[in-house]
Formats: C-alpha cells, structure tokens, sequence
C-alpha cells in the first residue's frame, strides 16, 4: 500500500477517535483564524501530494516531489509579507498556498494542478516545468538543482539595501523586504550552500545590510541518507554574522511564534537569520521512492506517527480554534475539492511544439525611461583628466574603462561586483577609477567565490539593478558555472518570463598572455558558455569595437532583459602594435557613447574573394598579422570578426563570405569543443567546404611555450598560402 | 449530492417581471415582517408594499433604497428554498456581495438586511455620478482582450480630461460597467459606437465601485459596526476574486473591505466567477434572487475563464443543452431543479 495512503487512513483514523500524538499545548501569538487558515492550506498541501500521485498513476500528472510533512512552512508563510521575495525548497508548497491567502484574487489551486498537469496555462512556468512560484505571490521559480537558489537569495537581500540608496527603475522589492530563502537539511551542506551561509555571514559581519531569512526544513534524511542527529544545530547555532533561531513545524503555533520573532530580527535589524524548523517527511523523496528499502518500517511508521496534521488538530482543539470533527471536515471537504478540480485541470492544453517550449528562453523585451545621459559637466568631472586623452589612440583595457565610465553614467541602475574590481581596478585595470567617480555602492569588491559574485548579480537583477558582474578569469567560471547555466539563463523559462536577471558578464579570458599564467589565466574553452540555451556571448577583440559592443550588450540585459556574457581576452588588454613595434596600429580611438555594433553584426578587413578567414578576439589580431604575408602571396583576403559567439551571427556570416573561394576559420579554443566545430557545420550546411585551425586539446602552459598549442599568425598564413590545413 | 456555487445578483434585476417575487418565494414571513418593520421606522416604503405594487414603476423600483433591499430579500429567499445541493462557496455581483455576505452565514439575514438597506440608502441620497454599460465582445461571447483593452484605454483617456471622471467600476463577462460623472459618461457614450442598446445608462444607478463613492464609503462605515460582521459559514469570493474561508475570516478585514475597498474600487465579478470555477469546480452554478439578467454574464465568465473548454456562447449552450451548468432561480423550470 502506497505510504500516502496509509497516512492518509491514519488521519482519518485517529482523528475520529481522538488518537493524538503528543506534544505541547499551544501558545504565542498565533490567533485563531490564521489558525484555522494554516490548517487549511496544510490540508490543500496534503490533497495535492495525494493527488499528484494520482494524476501521474492516470498518465495526467508528471510530479510527484512532495511537501507533507513540511506544512509548518504555511506558519512561516503567515508570519512573513507577501511581498517578502521568497526563493522555495521543493517542498513548500504549503507555503505558497498560504500565501496565496495574503493576496488577493489568487487561484491556487487551480495554478498548482495546472502544473502538476504541465499544462500550458500554469501561469508560472506555461506548462515547462512542475515549480513552485508566482509572480503575484514574489515567489521566482526554483529549479532543483541544489542548493543553487541560495547565491541569489544573498543577492537579492543585498538589492534592498542597495536600492534604498539607489533605486532602480525597475525595482520591485519594497525598502522594508525581507528575503526568504528555504532548503532542506541535506542541501544544507552543499558547497553552494556553504557559501551563501559565508557570505551573508561577511557581509553581515562587516554591518552591511543584508535582510535575509534562511529557512532549512530539517526532516532529517535527504533520499536515503540521514543528516547525522544534532547536525544542522550543530553548524548553524554559532555561526558568525547568522543569526540563529529553532523551532518545531509540526507545531504549527510554535512555527509561528518563532518565525515571526525571526523576521521581525531580520527586518528590523536587517541582519541576516538562520532559521532551523523540524518537519518530516512523509511518502519519502518522490513518487517513485519507496522509504522502506532504506528506512525500518518502525522508524516510517514512527514518522508517519507525528504526522503535522494530527499535530495540529490537536493543537487547534486544545486552543479552542475548531473541533476535531471540524477539522475533519476541512481535511474531507478539501479532498473532494482537489479531486474536482483537477477532472478539470487535466484537460487543460499542454505544449506541444519546440516552439512552445522555446517560447521563453528569451525573455520579453521591457520599456526603459529614456535617458539623455550626464550632463557635459558631469561626464567632463567624471572623467577628469581622461577626457583629454579620448582624441588618441588607446589600448583595449583604457576604452573598456570609458566605455564603462560612460554607461554607468548613463544608466545608474548599473553595478558591479567582482573579486578586485573596486579598489584596485581589476586584475588588468580595467576598473580603475570607477570606485572614485561612482562609490563603492556601485563598485563591489566582493569575496573570493565566484558563486557569490554571480548570486549577488542574479538577485539584484531580479530587483531591477543592472549588474556588471565580472569573473577575474574565465577558468575561475567553471566552479560558478551552474548559476549562469542552471539559475540565470533558466529563469525567464521557467517563469515563462515573468521573472527575469538581465545582466553583462564580464570574464577577462582566452590565451597568448606572455609571462602570465598558464591555464588557469589562459584558458581557452568556451563551450560552457556557449551551449546555454538564451545566453549571448560577446567577444571584441579591439578597444573602439569593445566599447561599441559593450554598449549593445547593456542594451541587450537592460532592453531586452538578456542575459549577456561579455569576453574580454586578456592579451588584447594592452596591446598596441599590430606588424612591428611601436607602430600602435592595434589601438583606437574611444568612440563617441552614441555609437554601437549591433548584435549579429560581424566586422569585415578587406574585400578579397580568394578567401575569407573567419575568425574572433585574439583570433583576429593574429590573423590580421599574418595578413600581408597571404596577400604578399597572391591570395587576396577578407577577415571576418565574428564578435558574437553564441548565437553565431549566421545572417551576417554568410552575406560577409559570399563570393569567397575558401574558408579558413582560425579558433584559438580547442579542437574539441570550440566554436569552429559549430561554425564548420554551419558553413557545411550552407554549402560551403570550409577548414580549419584551432588550439590543441590541450591546456596551455606556463612560460616559453605559452602559446605553442594555439594558431599562430605562421600557420594562419601556412594554411591560408598552402590551401590544405 | 450536487455541489454548487451560489451567485447573488447586483442592482438591475428586479424588474417588471419580477413583481411579486418575494409573495411567491419569500417563505420566513417573520423575516419578512422584520425587513419591513426596518423599513417603516426609517420611514421607507415596505418591501411588501413595494413587491405587490400594482404596477412597476422605474422611479419608485430602481431607487437605489429601494431596489438594493428588494433584490437581496429576494435572494436570501431563493438562498433558503435550495435543496438537496452542497453550497461549497458563494459569490456575488456588487450589491450581490452583501447578499453573498449573509447567504454565506458571514452577516445574519437582519444584519445583511441592515448593511444593505444602509448601503442603498447611502448611495440614493448621494446618487454620486453614475454607469454605463459596454460589451466588448461580439455576439458569439468569444473574448476579444484587444476590444477590452481599447476601451479601457479610452477610459483613462477620457478621465484624464478636465472635469471628466470615468473609471472602470464592474468587469461583469464580456460587458463593461463604467462609473463616472455626467462629463465623463457622456464623452465615453459619445466615443463609442453604438450597438444594439449599447452603450446603456443604467437607472438610478450612482458610479459605484469608483473613487467617487468615497464619501459614502466613510458614511457606511461610521453607520454599520464591524460587530455585524461574523465568521462565513461558506467560502465567500468578493470582488476581487477572493475566497475568505469559514473560521479563517478576520472579520475586521471583512468590515473594512466590504465598506471600504469594495465600494470604491472596481469590482471583478468575471474573477470572482472564475475563481469559483477554479477554486471549486462545482457541479451548478446557481443565480439566486430576482430577474435573468445575470445569467449571460455569467456564461461569458466562464467563457472567458475558458472553463470546461468553452470558448464561446455555442460551446456554452451545447454544455447546457447536455449537462445545464447554470441554473437561473429566475426561471421557473431551472429554479424547479434545485428547489
């Protein structure tokens, strides 16, 4: 017998015959009616648990995680504000159908079985995703990844402080808000976990404002795995800069008393909170697990015995809130209300198409207030001395500077936030003087975790800031990875756009820095980027076009919400000399802040019909060297700078190779993996034979031999002289 | 047993036909007695004078003290007479919510009686602007949110010109009720085309559910007390589609939205259906009280809710036709059905 079932006889069982289990009487503040609400939502959590089952068991239904046993997040829901942003563990369910009672004219019901259903009118996700979430309700879906939702909660706990000072256009998070952000007790110790405890517990240690609720659902077992006894106490009770509270959900008043005592801390003393609530889990993981191949059947039953359910009918009979025969009511009354809707619910449209499902990867396009930008006086006190400098021609790192000197102007919704990026200007200096001309509000030196950095910029896009996030260094990416990959480039899909992180990602990357590094300052992969559904990933690989480029990929995030990974490769930082030194034929002039490239846009050197290298960032500077050597050989030659790697810019591709003999496509990422593999089947698919080189599969090495597995300007022109690669 | 969501009737719908309504179907003539010995201390006609009148008389029917108490009498009566059906939540359109309010056990009869009577007073004596009725559907009921959308558009236009006021004040199906003043009416009559009877002044009828109707909130709310209110003993949905549940009801939060916001702010009665249909998926929706007029927004409601698939008014009538899903207590053969 399924175990829903049994817990399901059990409480009709003993409820009937006033079998309680024990526990203590019922006190604090909880009055009879929120009481009586709480209870009601629970009973909706465990109508909608046993239905899921159903509805998969009919082939209706595709999601089976369910919340009983964590109803007492309904009592953390009531002490909370509905415009409390609220980043869910799987399992509150009970928590959003109480909220949903805090806002007016909801359905949610009717939502979560349009869900359960995956049809097209679950009205957060559009029928992509089983999630919890709601935008009336300031609840961003989650995906399961986990323990990948907590960077962001830090994040957006920050946006609030940040916004009382500055606020964005699009901020959506009252000055008052707290955060809430849920897991369970084994997500707890996940490394990505661990560091969003780190992290709100240094920005708090240092009395930055960080108004944060985190809330770990200790049932005491993630799947088969039990979290040792005294565990999460154990961590959390003294941990600097958390603040750290307990209390039992399965009683409901107690769950209550305390989160309410835990978000009037977290809102009044805007500090972040720890707080530790007992629940357990009912059915086990999900549909398909069975606990008892892992669990003695003693110690399921012994759970199922302190069912939160019973908890409260006990609770609400000793407070005078209601008698068990009217519980018993509400509990059956539900039941049959849950089934009647979802007769209707499974009806309902589900995607069909690729269409349908890409239908949000790209999130909606919002209206922006038009700026006239700073004054003449402003831009000219901001800039200082380096206005002057603006008529000559520059190097990368410098453009890059004003360009972003220029757009923080512009746009004062704009931050950034990185290890180094303030005070010392970045690694390379790309950043200097931006702390000086806009404060350190706007500038953010952040700890060294890339996953911080990345959850700081996801949470305050989703209240309206623009962030700027920026990765030291592209191999410094991958331990971060999931919150570009699994959080923000999935977030206006699983919302069906209603949530959205516009933001510009700035990793300093790719090879051929003599004397620095080796792999970890030099990689040269950009297939983790490049295969994320939705993310567009910019490449410059001169100062004029970074600048230009730079401004398109803010108006991508601010516009059109995108969000936009911007590359720059490090050895082009400084460079000068394109044949011969000191002939400064690499650097430019700053162009004028009115002037853009346009995504998709490709830029095109020469006009030569022999052939045409395709190529990018570091790419371009070397096959632009080798230049003359191929025409010298009688091969006139064109050079295509793709600038945007993903998605390839395919229109423009192929009108610039258009009456070109012979491709050549010069990548300096590996062979494995780069983006030649996907521009040589692009090209093959339009009917053109290209070839290619490329880096080796290889990491690349420290010292003399630093660019020995990368092209070079002698075998871009070997290969384009020679015909055969 | 059948379950069913029960839907009390606004202003509107007691007409000529409906004369005599509570002789027939009124069945606690104690009730009745008291309602009219209300009536008689605060000098107004009796509901029993006014119901077995000789004739139907605009001026002396749709007054606003008039005509609120007839229709919510007539609906508690037809509230009592169901049988044999699982009421799981009630509803109402505008004034319906005060008889939604005492149908669903959250005022008693004399105290829905008192809060209605009150209300109805209050906004004949102010009569603060007044409503128009506007379809934007076509005569297939299909939805047409770019039609909606234009002529709310034309709403902010016109209440943004001096000396105009016009505001959206029921979404009620595919037909929009705009309260406003004489300018702002006028200009929204004079903008529009016309359609059939459309666009239609409504009688004796102030700009409810607007702004304008401040001052008669505040007076409702220094006249009736928050005692009068209780715990629902049903699921009520108001006029935003929400759903205050038995015994999780704040009845303070009751009193305050039902004088306050209510009264001065749109009222959603396409959500309110649509919430009952989502919420609770019932069997019957039931329009109680008088007149059949209320019969065809609901329909659209559900229409427009797409719910059980309908998308249109043939898809509505081939569903009645086969399982009647509505049923109006104004006719005879379909109250015999649930009575």
């Amino acid at each position: 017998m399924d175990r829903a079932d049994i817990v399901h006889d059990n409480f009709l069982r003993r409820v009937a015959a006033r079998d309680f289990p024990a526990g203590r009487a019922p006190a604090g503040p909880l009055s009879a009616v929120d009481a009586a609400q709480i209870y009601r939502s629970a009973c909706l959590t465990r109508a909608l648990d046993r239905t899921s089952r159903a509805m998969q068991k009919a082939g209706q239904g595709f999601y089976t995680i369910g919340s009983s046993g964590h109803e007492g997040m309904a009592a953390v829901a009531a002490a909370l504000r509905p415009t409390d942003m609220a980043f869910l563990h799987y399992r509150d369910a009970a928590f959003q159908l109480q909220r949903a009672t805090q806002v007016p004219g909801q359905t949610p019901l009717w939502d979560m079985l349009l869900s359960f259903a995956a049809s097209s009118e679950d009205p957060i996700s559009g029928g992509r995703h089983k999630v919890l979430g709601s935008r009336a309700l300031m609840i961003p879906p989650q995906t399961s990844t986990i323990a990948s939702h907590l960077p962001k909660a830090v994040g957006a706990a920050y946006s609030i402080g940040a916004a009382r000072r500055n606020r964005p256009e699009h901020a959506v998070l009252p000055d008052d808000a707290i955060i809430l952000c849920s897991f369970g007790d084994a997500s707890a110790n996940h490394s990505t976990a661990q560091g969003a405890f780190n992290t709100a517990g240094w920005t708090s240690y240092q009395a930055i404002p960080l108004p944060l609720l985190f809330v770990c659902e200790d049932n005491g077992i993630g799947i088969s795995t039990k979290t040792p006894k005294g565990w999460i106490e154990a961590g959390f009770s003294a941990r600097p800069g958390l603040e750290y509270f307990a209390c039992d959900g399965l009683d409901m008043f107690d769950a209550y008393r305390v989160a309410e005592q835990a978000a009037l801390f977290v809102r009044t003393r805007r500090k972040p909170a720890f707080l530790h609530i007992r629940t357990i889990r009912l059915y086990g993981h999900a549909g398909a697990d069975v606990p008892t191949t892992y669990l003695s059947r003693d110690e399921v039953e012994a759970e199922e015995a302190q069912d939160p359910l019973l908890q409260s009918v006990r609770l609400m009979d000793q407070a005078g809130v209601m008698t068990p025969d009217q519980a018993l009511r509400i509990y059956t009354e539900t039941g049959l209300r849950v089934a009647r809707v979802a007769d209707q619910a499974v009806t309902r449209p589900r995607l069909k198409t690729a269409q349908d499902v890409m239908g949000a990867l790209i999130p909606p396009a919002r209206i922006c207030k038009p700026t006239n930008g700073p004054s003449p006086e402003v831009r000219a006190a901001a800039f200082g001395g380096d206005l002057k400098a603006m008529g000559d021609p520059q190097p990368m790192s410098r453009i890059v500077n004003w360009a972003l000197t220029d757009l923080m102007l512009q746009h004062p919704e704009i931050v950034m936030m990185g290890e180094d990026v303030g005070r010392k200007g970045g690694v390379y200096g790309v950043t200097q003087k931006l702390t000086a001309r806009f404060g350190a509000h706007r500038m953010i030196d952040t700890l060294l975790d890339e996953q911080s950095i990345l959850g700081l910029a996801i949470g305050m896009a989703q209240n309206g800031f623009m962030p700027m996030p920026e990765v030291q260094f592209l191999a410094y990416l991958h331990n971060a990875e999931d919150q570009l990959r699994g959080e923000a480039a999935t977030l206006s899909f699983f919302s069906n756009g209603q949530f959205t992180n516009p933001m510009v990602l700035r990793i300093a990357g790719l090879g051929y820095q003599k004397g620095f590094g080796g792999h970890f300052h030099n990689d040269n992969s950009l297939a983790v980027i490049r295969d994320i559904p939705g993310v567009v990933l910019a490449i410059p690989s001169t100062g004029a076009e970074a600048a230009m480029m730079l401004r398109e990929c803010v108006r991508l995030a601010r516009e059109e919400q995108r969000v936009v990974v911007f590359l720059e490769p490090i050895a082009l930082y400084p460079m000068r000399d394109l044949h011969a030194e000191k002939d400064g034929a690499w650097m430019t002039r700053y162009p004028s802040p009115d002037r853009q490239i346009g995504f998709g846009e490709v830029g095109v050197t020469g006009q030569g019909a022999n052939l045409a290298i395709v190529t990018y960032g570091n790419g371009h500077y070397i096959s632009r060297q080798a230049l003359p050597r191929i025409e010298a050989a009688g091969v006139e030659a064109r050079i295509i700078d793709l600038r945007w790697l993903s998605p390839l810019p395919v229109a423009a591709l192929l009108e610039a190779v258009k009456g070109c003999q012979r491709i050549l496509i010069v990548d300096e990422c590996r062979r494995t993996g780069g983006p030649a593999e996907g521009l040589m089947a692009l090209l093959a698919e339009a009917g053109h034979s290209p070839s290619r080189i490329t880096s080796e599969d290889s990491f690349i090495a420290t010292g003399p031999a630093y660019a020995a597995t990368m092209p070079s300007a002698d075998s871009i022109a070997a290969a384009a002289i020679g015909g055969a690669v | 047993m059948r379950t069913a969501v029960l839907i009390c009737p606004g202003r509107g719908t007691y007409g000529k036909a409906e004369l005599g309504s509570l002789a027939r179907h009124f069945a606690d003539a104690g009730l009745l007695t008291q309602f009219d010995a209300v009536r008689t201390a605060l000098g107004q006609e009796t509901l029993t004078a006014l119901d077995t009148a000789a004739t139907y008389s605009m001026a002396r029917h749709t007054r606003g003290d008039n005509a609120s108490a007839l229709i919510y009498a007539c609906t508690l009566a037809d509230a009592m007479s169901l049988k044999d059906l699982d009421i799981v939540a009630v509803t109402g359109n505008s004034m319906g919510w005060y008889s939604a309010l005492a149908c669903g056990g959250a005022l008693t009869p004399m105290g829905g009686f008192q809060v209605v009577n009150t209300m109805g007073t209050l906004m004949q004596d102010s009569l603060i602007g007044g409503q128009v009725l506007y379809p934007f559907v076509g005569a297939d009921w299909r939805d047409d949110p770019v039609a909606k959308a234009g002529l709310l558009a034309l709403v902010v236009e016109i209440d943004a010109r001096p000396d105009h006021t016009l505001a959206l004040s029921i979404n009620i199906g595919g037909m929009l009720v705009l309260g406003g003043n004489e300018a702002g009416l006028g200009a929204f009559e004079a903008a529009v085309p016309a359609q059939d009877r459309f666009p239609l002044r409504l009688q004796n009828h102030a700009a409810f559910h607007t702004r304008l109707q401040a001052p008669v909130a505040a007076q409702g709310r220094a006249r009736l007390s928050p005692d009068l209110f209780g715990q629902p003993q049903k699921p009520l949905i108001d006029g935003r589609g929400h759903i205050w549940w038995p015994g999780a009801a704040e009845t303070a939060a009751l009193w305050e939205y039902t004088l306050g916001a209510q009264v001065i702010e749109p009222y959603d009665f396409t959500r309110a259906v649509a919430t009952a249909a989502r919420e609770f998926a019932p069997d019957l929706f039931i329009i109680a009280g008088p007149g059949t007029t209320l019969g065809g927004t609901v329909a659209q409601s559900l229409i427009l809710a797409n719910w059980r698939g309908m998308t249109c008014k043939n898809d509505f009538q081939t569903l009645q036709q086969n399982s009647p899903l509505l049923v109006s207590m104004g006719l005879p053969d379909q109250r015999a059905s649930v009575t």
